[in-house]
């Protein structure tokens, strides 16, 4: 009797518990669908200003801007890693993580400094437990990052790029291939790499352009905007990237309980079969002994 | 006369904010304001903080809040890349007057140029800036 309760107590646990990921999954599900959506609607800017970018390259010649410009020292490094506020995101963070410290290890190894700073509670967390040195931490980042989120970020490296405080700039962020696959990969920033601002050479570049006030103004306020761009787009694919991890991973929470639950069943009903045949033998053998 | 038109798309990074047939855009550039009639010369130019005039058609205006971007005009399109738009209708005059008073709050305490002072009074201008546009509805 006392078995048959318990299994009965498990199952109705295993049970809530599939109730809660199903939810989860459901909710992820939703917020994937927005995040995606709010990608596609940053594409048009960002390929608006490529066109712009490379139209304008063929007036300016590139090299000048400090932000173009390639460090002739490379001595140190700023890493940002982007990971999330929240768990339950199966692999996620981990990747992440993992993925930066094989970069740092790899910096290391190139005797080249490293700046870290992390987006996200969860890699906050990790690195400051393991005891890193964290320049920036950045928190705010929810379900929808905001363009000032990402304008914060870049302005603060741009900052630091321009008065070489730092040589290269890295983004490390999960990429969002797909629903079902997300993969942590690295993204340099800075310096602003020349084939982007040259863009597509098979384009003719119209030379009848009117520039007010001038190109190389033009350039030099695109280029800070360019690069908050791309921070943002970094943002936003994590965001997704998230959403995306949790559903597999709550998917596989709730499938693994369904699992459960039914075997659980079958044992419970084995368990009451076993308690039945014993009682009735019990019966038997007490009416046998009558005889 | 034929009435002519252009097409204009107005773009954030958050969002496509207006698409669609004008017949004149006037925009806020640094260097003074740029009007756009149709079949205007190629043109790139950064725009400051200030208003974005669409002409829908004759006596109908939107009203449009820029805070930084760059105007591209092509042969048969002119396209408005904005750090950050609002049409004067979605405009939350609560919230621009309380960005007002921080930002003049701010003004007064920090200590003239530096970083952040220069940040206030970029605040203060958008925020009067969604003010002024805000009253055009």
């Amino acid at each position: 009797m006392a078995r048959t309760r318990e299994i009965k107590r498990r199952i109705k646990s295993i049970d809530n518990t599939r109730q809660i990921t199903r939810t989860m999954e459901m909710v992820a599900g939703a917020k994937i669908r927005k995040s995606q959506e709010r990608i596609e609607n940053s594409r048009p800017y960002t390929t608006k200003m490529m066109e712009v970018l490379a139209n304008l390259s063929s007036y300016v010649k590139a090299g000048k801007h400090p932000l173009l410009e390639v460090h002739e020292k490379q001595e140190r490094v700023y890493v940002l890693s982007i990971t999330s506020n929240r768990g339950l995101c199966g692999a996620f963070n981990t990747n992440i993580i993992r993925k930066t410290e094989s970069i740092l290890e790899r910096e290391k190894q190139a005797e080249r400094e490293v700046v870290l700073s992390v987006a996200g509670q969860k890699g906050i967390n990790y690195f400051k437990y393991r005891g890193y040195e964290l320049l920036s931490e950045y928190t705010e980042i929810g379900d929808s990052p905001k363009f000032e989120d990402a304008r914060e970020i870049a302005a603060k490296v741009m900052e630091m790029y321009i008065n070489h405080e730092v040589d290269k700039v890295l983004i490390i962020f999960n990429h969002f291939k797909s629903v079902m696959d997300q993969r942590p990969i690295e993204y340099n920033i800075l310096p602003i790499e020349k084939d982007m601002t040259e863009g597509e050479k098979e384009r003719v570049v119209r030379d009848d352009y009117i520039f007010e006030p001038s190109p190389e103004k033009v350039l030099y306020e695109l280029l800070p905007t360019y690069v908050e761009t791309l921070v943002y787009r970094t943002l936003m694919e994590s965001v997704a990237s998230e959403h995306g991890a949790r559903r597999t991973a709550m998917k596989a929470a709730s499938d693994n309980a369904v699992e459960m639950i039914g075997q659980l069943t079958r044992t419970f009903n084995r368990a009451r079969q076993a308690q039945i045949t014993q009682e009735i033998s019990e019966i038997v053998g007490g009416a046998e002994a009558l005889k | 006369m034929v009435d002519k038109f252009v097409m204009c798309e107005v773009v954030t990074p958050e969002r496509i904010l207006y698409s669609g047939n004008v017949k004149m855009v006037v925009a806020h550039g640094i260097e003074g304001e740029i009007g756009v009639l149709p079949l205007h010369a190629p043109l790139v130019a950064v725009l400051g903080v200030g208003e974005l005039r669409l002409k829908l058609d004759e006596n109908k205006y939107e009203y449009v809040a820029v805070h930084k971007g760059y105007i591209q005009v092509l042969e048969d399109k002119v396209i408005i890349l904005a750090n950050f738009a609002e049409f004067a209708s979605e405009i939350d005059i609560k919230r621009a007057k309380e960005a007002k008073e921080r930002a003049v709050k701010e003004i007064a305490e920090v200590q003239k140029e530096g970083e952040d002072y220069y940040k206030a009074q970029i605040d203060l201008e958008k925020a009067e800036n969604r003010l002024r546009i805000s009253k055009r509805v």
